[in-house]
């Protein structure tokens, strides 16, 4: 399968502090990727610094044989780059709509062009009759599908989310997992950090673990989860 | 939208008529819309970019010392003039953001207080310029279609028309998608860079539109005042007043500024002949009062509920 994203040799250093070391991971077109490892292992900030927003040590990133390592968030998002944030971080002055339409101006300057686009995520995440609510007003499930809407309108080619399905109801859980699995379907490159199990087994093509910054398991999520460092890691040992 | 139009013509309706009924109240008019176009213009950065400006004397005192200068030394008639002064100002926020926006926070707000600090030096000091500290005096104007620029009413015209744009520019813009990235930075800088929003970027050009506006009505308060001096057009004070007028009136709204400049200059003035000596005071407390309880400022809080009351009509419905 082509790579859309290749990360190589990824390291973030805090002061003295190895927070990521040298993991390397890629993805191809409607591959599901989940990242897991116990707190602190280093999972969003590796994100972070494949997504621009932590600084890296060294590493090499490339985007459609395009290398972006040296590029700015920013710029890496207007290539094919969408994300979510951990803590959902809409804009809370603006309506539900607007939010939306902010990503949608990525690729669209028309305001009613950009509008129709804004309008198709939110019906595709189920938020079209929120529309015109303030961002501020709505509960946790939807403000994840908010963060999710925002990710898609920017039309990406990969997109990152970061434990989006935390604190989730089981119905909700549900309709989370269906959701990411539909956009694998539509050929999306689908990197995910994520601490329930549930979702990154049904989900992921290829699980990476990370432990204290080291990459500790790759494969299957079968693999990694008979994988008996990756126990030890979680569990700790006798 | 179409009530934003109809506030614009309603302004400019009002603002036509205005001088032949208030012959005797001009200079106050002028006033209010000078101040409602700088406050307008400040808050494209201060309030939809949230980047707050307290330097904004500075490109007032731009645009009155080009066209001071222009014509007294050169000859030069203030609609250049009050272009090139607005290349100028967008020239020097250029390189004052790219300095200074890189800093989060309270900063970038105190460097600006420097900016006319530097501006009102240099006017002090280049005296075979500026006029050092005493100034300089348009004794001449040109007199384009036969109209004195020197009368109130040509001057409150010109400020109307002023004003009228800069509201007109900030409708426009808030519909665009320049309005949205503006609010986008305001609102969570990593969160506009995630939708592919450079931030330093939109600021600049938030930061270079607003000087240029500015300075564009600083031209006109040249031709007004007629004589410039460095402490009264580079005052902290005047920064201020613009910013308040936003703030009081409502950042980030398209009328704020413009209610803020009537309430605010309108009362202000009012205070000031009634109250005499007590008018600071009162000054005072009204800001206190608008700052303790209407926060978002006057427009931005009926705004605020208009929204939420449209809101829970069409939950309930």
């Amino acid at each position: 399968m082509p790579n859309v994203l290749r990360a190589d040799g990824i390291t973030v250093k805090f002061g003295g502090v190895t927070a990521v070391n040298n993991v390397s991971l890629s993805l191809g077109s409607g591959e599901i990727l989940g990242l897991i490892g116990p707190n602190g292992a280093g999972k969003t900030t590796l994100f972070n610094a494949v997504t621009g927003f932590a600084p890296m040590h060294s590493g090499r990133i490339t985007l459609l044989d395009k290398d972006i390592t040296a590029l700015p968030t920013f710029k890496r998002t207007r290539l094919g780059f969408g994300r979510t944030f951990q803590t959902e971080r809409p804009f809370e002055e603006l309506t539900v709509l607007e939010n939306v339409l902010i990503a949608a101006f990525l690729t669209v300057g028309r305001r009613s062009e950009a509008e129709r686009l804004a309008m198709s995520v939110l019906e595709q995440v189920g938020l079209a009759d929120r529309a015109h609510q303030p961002a501020l007003d709505l509960n946790l499930a939807r403000r994840r599908r908010l963060e999710l809407a925002k990710a898609l309108a920017v039309k990406p080619r990969v997109i990152f989310l970061d434990e989006i399905m935390a604190g989730l109801n089981p119905p909700a859980l549900r309709e989370m997992i269906a959701f990411v699995s539909s956009l694998s379907a539509q050929g999306l490159a689908v990197l995910m950090v994520e601490h329930i199990m549930e979702a990154i087994i049904e989900l992921s093509d290829h699980v990476i673990v990370l432990a204290s910054g080291e990459k500790i398991a790759e494969g299957t999520p079968h693999q990694v989860t008979s994988n008996e460092r990756v126990i030890e890691a979680y569990l700790g040992t006798d | 939208m179409t009530k934003h139009l109809i506030g614009l013509g309603v302004l400019l309706a009002v603002g036509v008529a205005y001088p032949a009924i208030f012959p005797n109240n001009l200079t106050i008019a002028i006033s209010v819309l000078l101040f409602a176009g700088w406050a307008t213009s400040w808050d494209l950065l201060g309030g939809w970019n949230g980047q707050v400006s307290l330097g904004h004397a500075s490109f007032v005192g731009l645009g009155a010392y080009f066209v001071a200068i222009g014509q007294s030394q050169f000859g030069l008639a203030p609609w250049w003039t009050m272009a090139m002064a607005a290349a100028v100002a967008a020239v020097l926020a250029y390189f004052w953001g790219w300095l200074t926006f890189s800093l989060r926070g309270p900063y970038f707000s105190l460097s600006t207080i420097a900016v006319a600090e530097i501006l009102r030096l240099v006017a002090i000091n280049e005296e075979w310029l500026t006029g050092g500290a005493t100034g300089v005096f348009i004794a001449t104007l040109p007199e384009p279609f036969g109209v004195d620029l020197f009368s109130r009413t040509a001057q409150f015209y010109m400020a109307l028309a002023f004003a009228t744009v800069v509201i007109a520019t900030v409708i426009v813009i808030s519909r665009a998608r320049f309005g949205y990235q503006l609010r986008a930075v305001r609102e969570d800088e990593d969160s506009a860079m995630a939708a592919g929003i450079d931030p330093t970027a939109t600021k600049l050009k938030a930061f270079m539109l607003s000087a240029a506006l500015t300075s564009i009505g600083g031209g006109i308060y040249g031709i007004v005042l007629a004589f410039i001096e460095p402490h009264v057009i580079f005052a902290l004070l005047l920064s201020v007043q613009i910013a308040l007028t936003a703030i009081i009136g409502g950042r980030g709204t398209i009328w704020g500024p413009a209610v803020g400049a009537l309430v605010l200059i309108g009362a202000g003035e009012m205070f000031r002949t009634t109250f005499a000596e007590a008018n600071m005071l009162i000054y005072g407390i009204l800001i206190l009062v608008v700052v303790l309880f209407v926060p978002r400022g006057i427009v931005g809080e009926l705004a605020r509920r208009h929204i939420r009351r449209l809101y829970a009509k069409r939950a309930q419905g």
